[in-house]
Formats: structure tokens, sequence, C-alpha cells
């Protein structure tokens, strides 16, 4: 019973359930400029996840916070009730501090804290619909918010996950396809720079397949990394038009 | 339940008044200012102090004495049944509260002003008589880490089942159903520092029971002062040779 | 503590130029892991324990079992949790909720490492051999860790410390008295005299490579983590495979940089699994003459 709906993830052809080759990425739907009242926003969709982040700031640190010469980046991942299949937190399994935190470490590097001494930003990120690849959509996301708010960063970061599935390795897994991994890589990367910020592995890899799951999701960011500096272009471009 | 035998013996083989085999060591931590593991049968626990050090929270700074803080945590793994406390849970706190007002009145915190002693306490397995462990513990953590102290405190338990006193209960005596005394001395002044009682009973069975716990708690108080004569030795020692 | 107080800059320029020429504080070159000692069966209430000192690092781990019904869609499997606290012991910070952080990074990471993939493959032990009874009954072992003191390279220690755990670990034997038709709740009595140990031949061990300047450490002390850029802690098992990757720290790694560490971890790791084991056993002998 277990072995049939492991099959059941590729076709006979090769090709995953939502007609993809295993090594292509959902396509991905991004806009900025979602949420008019923040300094910055952005929407993306990528397959059936759906997340939109806003940033706030520069703006004053809480007065409970100590003197701090260099900026502070502030996360904040919530997922809404609907999101999961099931209703509420019963549905989530990596709770909204993780995730935090992770988007925090993804972006740390990326951002030039110097550039806003004394103040904090805040990047408040809500999951509509969590269809797989959550995280990597959140930070993807977080970079185009931040880049669309004006915060200096060094470089954008994309990020991408990958789940291994018996031999075959699926980038951009689905919520079915991430429920019956065998392990998985997840990425975010510097797309310019080609600087790994956060990276994790889980179950067993061997190292050639480690390096072969590494370039793939990194080809791939970088590839993602392109597909969002246009979006930023042409948004821009709109925005002056309007104006 | 019988806990005691028709032979006079209890659940575990012991006497009515005897006191589960102690252990214990100091210095165990090199981390902290001062570390001590205590264990009562099978009731382990490891106290760390560190202070006196700068307070933390400058509104909390007393000017004519030190501020004695105190956490009482227990592990998941401490149990039977494994359970995850919470950080704030009912008895976690009032075991810190007790725990830190009677090392409060057995430091001489007036010659520490300004200053912080926090003492940690942490269960790494509790078989009943935690309460009197953990204190145990704190007064040898506090010795190794050099804070001058009234008197030394040493602690027992002792409740009533069966119609008899018993010294130091474990864990299924303290399930019982008969009443759990705590009481906490300071041995040379002849004073006591702490005194708990949760259960209804009589008057003389109420002194039966505290005198037995203050016999035990001296002969608790004999044993910490082997071993901090045992530690002394050895640090002079480690400092100078003996001249033979 | 030192590192509470802050370093200053002549000891951080001896740090990192003492690694840049392989040469440690303690004496060490940059892959030497120091010389570590473990206790077993010193919470005699679980169903194995170990206590770990490595260093300034004092660890205890403790594994629990209790029966249970297995993972939903996965009736053949048992299951895992992995759980740790760091005591106020360690730290005057990690008082009340200061420690939960720290707690809860190493709980993530060491679950990534163990707990292999959602469908259950590349975990730490074999799930199927904690099946009891096919879809109805299986083993869960609950891993608790607790750290008492810390000087740097808490995976590390608390994944050895839980293998040795592991290794003290006995399942009691089942017996199953009634309820082997599907639709029938399962009656079982436990057997407390008869004890199976878990195998324990897939756990892997977590080395975590701290990259200070240009190098890359293994077992830093907390003054060399202070010091740190990144650190990538793999687990890497017997047989040599990954089997997780945590990366802690801000800064950006290179692809190559981050397959060097990787190749690096998994020279380290065979060494360090031999003298592993061969620690374990000693310690169970010397428990046994007990």
């Amino acid at each position: 019973m277990f072995l049939n709906s492991q099959k059941a993830l590729l076709k006979s052809d090769g090709t995953r359930l939502d007609d993809r080759l295993p090594s292509h990425v959902r396509p991905a739907f991004l806009k900025t400029g979602a949420v008019s009242v923040a300094a910055g926003s952005a929407y993306a969709e990528f397959g059936s996840t759906k997340v939109i982040v806003s940033v706030y700031g520069p703006r004053e640190s809480k007065k409970a916070q100590a003197f701090s010469d260099i900026g502070r980046l502030n996360c904040d991942v919530k997922f809404t009730s609907f999101a999961t299949p099931l209703r509420g937190k019963a549905g989530q399994d990596v709770s909204d501090k993780e995730f935090s935190v992770l988007l925090h470490k993804a972006l740390e590097d990326a951002v030039d804290l110097h550039s806003f001494p004394k103040t904090t930003v805040d990047v408040f990120a809500l999951v509509l619909q969590s269809g797989g690849g959550d995280l990597p959509a959140i930070i993807t996301c977080a970079s185009l918010a931040l880049a669309d708010a004006g915060i200096v960063m060094h470089d954008i970061v994309a990020a991408i996950s990958l789940s291994c599935v018996g031999k075959d390795l699926l980038l951009d897994p689905t919520y079915k396809e991430e429920s019956q991994q065998d392990g998985s890589v997840f990425i975010a990367l510097m797309t310019s720079r080609r600087e790994i910020t956060q990276v994790t592995f889980t179950g067993e890899w061997s190292s050639t397949k480690a390096s072969e799951a590494l370039e793939l999701c990194c080809d791939a960011c970088v590839k993602l990394g392109e597909v969002m500096r246009v979006c930023l272009k042409e948004d821009a471009a709109e925005a002056t038009e309007d104006t | 339940m019988d806990f005691i035998s028709p032979e006079g013996l209890r659940l575990d083989g012991r006497r009515p008044f005897e006191l589960r085999q102690l252990h214990a060591e100091i210095g165990v931590l090199d981390n902290a200012d001062g570390s001590a593991t205590f264990e009562m049968g099978n009731t382990k626990v490891i106290a760390v102090v560190y202070g006196p050090r700068e307070v933390q929270n400058r509104s909390q700074q007393q000017l004519d004495h030190a501020l004695v803080r105190c956490e009482y945590s227990m592990a998941t793994f401490s149990t039977g049944d494994r359970r995850r406390r919470g950080k704030g849970d009912r008895r976690g706190t009032e075991l810190s509260l007790v725990i830190r007002q009677t090392m409060e009145a057995a430091i001489l915190t007036n010659l520490l002003p300004r200053s912080q002693i926090d003492i940690f306490v942490q269960v790494l397995q509790a078989d009943g008589g935690t309460r009197a462990c953990c204190i145990n513990a704190a007064a040898l953590a506090l010795a190794d880490a050099g804070i001058p102290m009234r008197d030394l405190v040493a602690s027992c338990s002792a409740g009533y089942l069966n119609s008899t006193p018993l010294l130091d209960l474990n864990y299924l005596e303290d399930s019982g159903g008969g009443p759990d005394l705590t009481v906490a001395l300071f041995s040379k002044l002849d004073k006591v520092t702490l005194l708990q009682m949760d259960a209804k009973v009589p008057l003389d069975v109420f002194e039966k029971v505290m005198n037995l716990a203050s016999e035990g708690a001296k002969a608790v108080t004999q044993f910490l002062r082997e071993i901090l004569m045992e530690n002394t030795k050895k640090l002079a020692f480690a400092k100078e040779p003996l001249k033979v | 503590m030192v590192v509470g107080l802050g370093l200053s800059s002549a000891e951080k320029s001896y740090i990192a130029g003492g690694i840049a020429v392989d040469l440690r504080g303690d004496g060490r070159g940059r892959h030497h892991f120091r010389d570590f000692s473990i206790d077993t069966s010193i919470i005699p209430q679980a169903n194995g324990s170990a206590r770990l000192r490595l260093g300034g690092t004092d660890v205890i781990a403790s594994v629990k079992a209790e029966l249970c019904a297995p993972p939903p869609g996965r009736p053949h499997h048992g299951k895992l949790e992995i759980n740790v606290e760091c005591s106020p012991t360690a730290a005057p910070e990690f008082e009340g909720r200061g420690g939960e952080e720290l707690s809860m990074d190493l709980s993530r990471a060491l679950q990534r490492s163990f707990l292999g993939g959602a469908s259950g493959a590349g975990a730490a032990i074999d799930l199927a051999s904690l099946v009891v009874l096919e879809g109805k009954l299986c083993w869960m072992l609950y891993f608790d860790g607790l750290v008492l003191s810390s000087d740097g390279n808490l995976l590390d220690a608390l994944s050895i410390a839980m293998k040795a755990a592991l290794s003290n670990c006995g399942l009691p034997k089942v017996e199953i008295t009634s309820g082997t038709n599907p639709e029938d709740d399962a009656d079982f009595e436990l057997n407390e005299e008869e004890f199976t140990p878990v195998d324990t031949s897939r756990f892997p061990v977590i080395v975590t490579l701290t990259k200070v300047g240009k190098h890359y450490i293994v077992d830093a002390t907390a003054e060399e983590e202070s010091q740190m850029t990144a650190a990538v802690s793999v687990a890497v098992n017997k047989k040599g495979s990954i089997c997780g990757l945590t990366k802690r720290g801000g800064t950006g790694l290179d692809p190559s940089v981050l397959l060097d560490m990787i190749s690096v971890a998994k020279r380290v790791s065979q060494t360090l699994i031999t003298s592993i084991d061969a620690e374990i056993s000693a310690a169970e002998s010397r428990h046994d003459d007990q």
C-alpha cells in the first residue's frame, strides 16, 4: 500500500502529477505593491502556495530594545487559519515562530543593516494558502517586498526546496510530494553573488546526490532571481508612468 | 496498602527512622561560581550558584543587601511518566519561592550590597523529598561559591502512615495519602527556617513527625559537614602539599 | 563566563590567528575533537540514559519508550520525538524563558537530522523495527536532552549523548493478549523482565564545522564560536551518507565551500564514530561491573 502511493507521484512518462518535469519549478506569479499602506509589499503565487509580505520601515525601534548602531530586522510569519487543509494550528507541522526565525536568518546577510542604523525594519509575512514549498515562497516574496520598500540590500535572495522520492529529485515540490518525501533540501541563495545564506538537508543523502541537488537548487534560484528582477523593473516602470 | 510490613520494614526495606542513602559532590560544573549535586536515595538534584554579581535589572537593585533569586526546574525525564513542564507551572513557582526564602535567611546578604546571587536548582530525578534535596544541594553550592552564610542549612522530610512516623519519604510513600512535612534547620543556631506540611493531623501526631524530621535534618547536617570538610581538605592539599 | 564579558581584540586575533596556522588555543588542530567521557544508565527511571562531558560542555540525554498508535498513513512505522531543554544551570541567561530560543534551535536541528524525510526514510532508527502490532501498536521513543553546562558545540554533544542513551535503552517485551483482528483494539502485557536492545548502527553523529576567517574548525569552544562567521552542522552515519544538514550564522557561503565542508565533516565523522562506539561500550561495561 505504501509503495503504490509513492509511485503515484510520477506518471509513467516520467512527469509529475501536475505535468511538470522533475527539474521544473512551478510557474510563479509575482507582484509588488500589493499593500498600499506599507513601505513595500509583494504578493507571490507558486502553484497553489500563496503568500503576501509587507515591509514597514525603517522606523523607530521599540523603546524597550537597547541602542544598536546598526539597523534591526524583525521578521514575523503567520499562517491564516484557512491556509492548511486542516484548520488552524493543528494543520501546520512547523510553527510560526520557527518560520520567523528561518526567514530572519535567510535575509540577515542580504540586507545592509548599516544603511538604517538605530531603526527597525519590520517584515510581516502571511501565508494565505499552503501548497508546498511555503518557506521558499515566503523568503522570495520577502526579498521582493524589501526591494519594493527601497531597503538597501547587498543582493536579492531567492529560495527553493527540493524533494527526494526514491531515486528521483523533484524540484519545487507540491504539498502532496512533500508529505511523501524521503528527504529534502532547502536553499536560500543570494542570486548575483551566488552565496548560500540558509541551507538544510533532511533524510539520507550520498555526497554525489547532495552535490547534484545543490547544483539543481542553485541554478533554479539564479533563474528565479532573474524573474524577480524583471518583475521589479516592470512594476517600477509602471509606478513611474502613473506619477 | 501496607506501607510497613509486619516485621517493621518499609516498601524499600528501610526501618521507619532510617534515612535513604545520601550522596553529594561539590564543584561539578566549572562554568558556575558554585555547584553541587545531592542525592537522597533515587532523588537527584543539581544546584548551581552564579554570584555575587552585578544586578541585571537596575530597578531591583537593593542598596543595603544582596538580591537573592532562585529558579527550580524539573527535567522532562525526572518523573516516572515523562511530562513536558511549561516554565511557569505553579508547583515550580512555589518551590522557587520556598527555596529562595530559605536560602535568603541563611545568606548574610548585608555583606554584599548592590549585588545579585542566582541559585538554579535542576531536578534530574524525582523520587520524593525533592524539596529537602534541593535545599541541601543549594546549601552546598552556596558554600562552594564562597558566599558567607549564617549557618549551614539542612533539610529533611517526614510523614505518618500506618500509625507510624516515617523519615524521608519516597515517591510511593508520599502519594500514600498521609501528611508530608518538610523542615529546614539552622544546625548550630538550632532554629527552624522552613516548615511546610500539607495535611490535617492532630497536634500530637504533628509533634512526633516534626521531631522526627528535625532529627533527620540534624543527621543530614552531619553529612553536609563531612562533605564540606573533605572538599576543603582536597582544596588545601591542592594548594600546598601536606608537610609530612 | 568569559564569553559573557566579551573578548578583547587581542584575544579575538589570537583565536583567528591560531586557527589559521592549525594550532588552536588548547593545542588542538583544526580537525581534532576534544576528549569526551560517557556515563550510561544515570537515570534509572528512563529506558535509557547517558551523560556526556565534552570539555566544559555537559549534557544529559534520556530515552523513554511508550506504546501508542502508529503515525497516520504509515502503519508499519514507529515514532520518534526529540526535545532539548537548556537548564538555567548552564548560564544565568537561560532563566525562565531565556533559554527557549536556543532550546528550540537545538531541538529543530536534531529533529532534522534524526527524523528523516516525511515518509520515514533515512531516520536514525529503522522505524519498522519499532512496530509491535502493525497498524495498531508501535513504540514511541521520546528523546530528551538537557544541557547542564555549555562550552560550545552543543549539537554534537547532544547527538553523541542521544546515541549513548539509545545504546543503553532496552524496550520491554510486549505480549499481545488479544485483539489481532483488524477491527479490535489490541490488549497487551508488558514483560518488564525481558528487554530487547535497539539497533543503533544507523544512528548518525552530528559534526559541526565552524568557519572562522577562511578555515573551518571542528568542535569549537564557546570562545571560538563567538568568532564564527558561519557554522554548518552535518549529520553523518556509519555508511558515510549525510542524514541532515543545518546552517547557522547569517554570512553567505559559496556552494563549493559548502560541499567542501560536507566532505571534511564526513572524513572527521568516520574516526569520531569509532571512538564514540568504543566509549559507549566502555561505559556499558563499567556499569555492568558495578
